[in-house]
């Protein structure tokens, strides 16, 4: 082995990480595979852990872990009662959702998960651009159906007054019309314990894996105290078919200026760690179902840059390598119940 | 629809404004810099780009920050940072304006992304840039299309709200004036080959000046979306023609 000459390989990564990448992924000698600084290949990602149920007092949770990134996600149910919905109406049947603000996701950057998030403070834009991704996805996948947050009740049948006691009672033994009393609020909290780069995807995940470990107590309305009463016996789990996950790569471009020419080299990092972010200016999130065999896709966003072209979005490569993505999610969210 | 105006450095004390107006939306952009950045923010190698947006009503929530979060990389890019260190950029762009639409209760925070307002938010940026005389590498053009399924899974350009609520997946997509892909942004449910189609047909209409006779070609999409390349660049002409006046 050759004796070490000036800078040592860790000092050489700290002074420099953008050089030290691209001396990683460029390797001067041909017997060594490419690799990047933390020691994958290029479109190799970290493998992902899954625990369901792990918190006792949430209605479901969810932990994921892929590599240093590791996220918990509990999900608490509430009620509220429609007299309480200020725009309510009976006849919406189709944007409950989001007219009543049913999914509330909060995120939440634990101090100490990473070095850069401080004490006190009001959330960061991170943490708010992620819950609002979060929330969009979530109502642009229509992963949870609305009739799976409403709480019915059977109106009695109007009874005249002018009736005897017994036929008052007898009326109210009659089916009455059914109506939705109530709904199931979902908060859905998304704590990160440690942050190592990545965290939508890391994020989305937990919320899916969580969403598909809830279940909701049997609740109905009494009528006389006016309020929704529940009971621990036979909950009911929410009916999530589909599972949406997310497939993040940044682009390294090998050149630390951004003028650089059209036909430049670069290279797609798949699950970045957060040296790698901070390193690369182009990002692209793609989030892919393949539950039941037929692709679809349900959001691709793309910044920072032109290397990622058209082309290159639509490719084959690009797709089957967020389909095998999908699986390994898959496999870590369904083998773990 | 009607098509697109403009009105250049109307704001007196800012390095460079802009009022943008196309498809029901109003954007003022102000732009300030490069000016030297704080101490805490600064970068020694580069310019800060610092995108604020602000709602028509209230104050900005995490939806607002979202958008700043798509356009400030966007912007990034077109700007050369590397040539202003320690400076910062600080584009501010006001909703005036957005389309109504009567069949949703409109809510005064609105946490969900509004993929619609971003292409009128990165026009009026840029036009902000431009009159701020802040050095460009290129100028961008974005462009909102949904697919619905109203008429047998079609793409339609420039949608208005209530066909981005019904609509099965919308898309955002931005072209430099090289025709690079600078921006993509969509949601709803696709397949490959529709997001291919997208993709084509969103390239068309944000790139469509630069053959000429293009138009002919064009046919049956977009041929009502205005290009707004030529249009920012034919604003800009005017407005110089406008200074060098007394010459």
């Amino acid at each position: 082995m050759a004796p070490e000459v000036g800078l040592s390989r860790s000092t050489f990564a700290k002074l420099s990480p953008h050089p030290y990448l691209l001396a990683n992924l460029e390797p001067s000698d041909d017997s060594i595979p490419p690799a990047r600084s933390n020691g994958r290949a290029p479109f190799e990602v970290r493998k992902p852990t899954v625990n369901l149920s792990s918190l006792s007092h949430a209605h479901g949770s969810a932990l994921v872990r892929t590599g240093d990134t590791t996220v918990i996600c509990g999900i608490r149910a509430e009620t509220i009662l429609t007299d309480h919905i200020p725009n309510y109406r009976a006849s919406n049947t189709q944007t409950e959702l989001a007219d009543y603000d049913l999914l509330v996701p909060n995120i939440e950057l634990a101090t100490g998960s990473a070095p850069q998030f401080l004490p006190g403070g009001p959330p960061t834009t991170l943490a708010q651009t992620l819950s609002t991704k979060i929330y969009t996805l979530l109502h642009s996948s229509k992963l949870l159906r609305a009739e799976d947050l409403r709480i019915w009740h059977n109106r009695p049948a109007e009874a005249s007054f002018a009736d005897e006691e017994e036929g008052a009672q007898e009326s109210e033994e009659k089916e009455g019309e059914k109506y939705v009393v109530a709904y199931w609020v979902l908060y859905i909290d998304l704590f990160f314990i440690s942050f190592d780069g990545n965290p939508f995807d890391a994020a989305w995940a937990a919320t899916v894996a969580a969403l598909r470990d809830t279940k909701l107590p049997q609740a109905r309305y009494d009528p006389d105290r006016e309020m929704i009463l529940c009971s621990r016996k036979n909950p009911k789990p929410l009916a999530v078919e589909s599972m949406p996950i997310s497939c993040t790569a940044v682009i390294f471009t090998g050149k630390e200026t951004k003028d650089q020419p059209a036909d430049g080299k670069f290279w797609l990092l798949a699950d970045p760690d957060t040296l790698e972010e901070s390193l690369c200016d182009e990002t692209v999130t793609i989030v892919i179902d393949c539950t039941g065999g037929s692709r679809k896709i349900l959001s691709i966003s793309k910044h920072g840059g032109t290397v990622m072209t058209a082309k290159l979005l639509t490719s084959k490569e690009f797709l089957d390598w967020a389909s095998k993505r999908w699986e390994d999610f898959a496999s870590a969210i369904t083998g773990s119940q | 629809m009607a098509s697109p105006t403009a009105e250049l450095s109307h704001l007196p004390k800012t390095d460079g404004s802009a009022n943008f107006a196309y498809g029901g939306y109003t954007i003022t952009a102000a732009v300030n810099g490069p000016v030297e950045a704080q101490r805490r923010d600064e970068n020694p190698f580069e310019a800060l780009v610092d995108v604020n947006v602000r709602p028509a009503a209230g104050v900005g929530g995490t939806g607002e920050r979202q958008l700043e979060a798509i356009l400030q990389p966007a912007l990034r890019h077109l700007i050369p940072v590397r040539n202003f260190p320690r400076c910062v950029i600080q584009v501010t762009l006001q909703v005036m304006e957005t389309p109504e639409n009567a069949y949703v209760n409109p809510k005064v925070m609105q946490p969900r992304l509004n993929l619609g307002i971003i292409p009128a938010l990165l026009h009026a940026a840029i036009l902000g840039l431009l009159t701020a005389a802040v050095p460009m590498k290129t100028v961008a053009s974005a462009t909102c299309l949904v697919i619905t399924d109203a008429d047998g899974s079609s793409v339609k350009v420039d949608p208005t709200p209530a066909e981005i609520d019904q609509a099965r997946s919308v898309h955002v997509l931005g072209f430099t004036a090289g025709r690079d892909l600078l921006l993509a942004e969509s949601e709803g449910s696709f397949s490959a080959d529709e997001w291919a189609t997208v993709l084509q047909t969103a390239e068309k209409v944000c790139c469509r000046s630069q053959e000429a006779g293009g138009d002919a070609e064009m046919g049956g999409y977009g041929a009502e979306s205005e290009n707004v390349q030529q249009f920012m660049r034919s604003v800009l002409e005017a407005k110089a023609a406008e200074g060098l006046h007394w010459r």
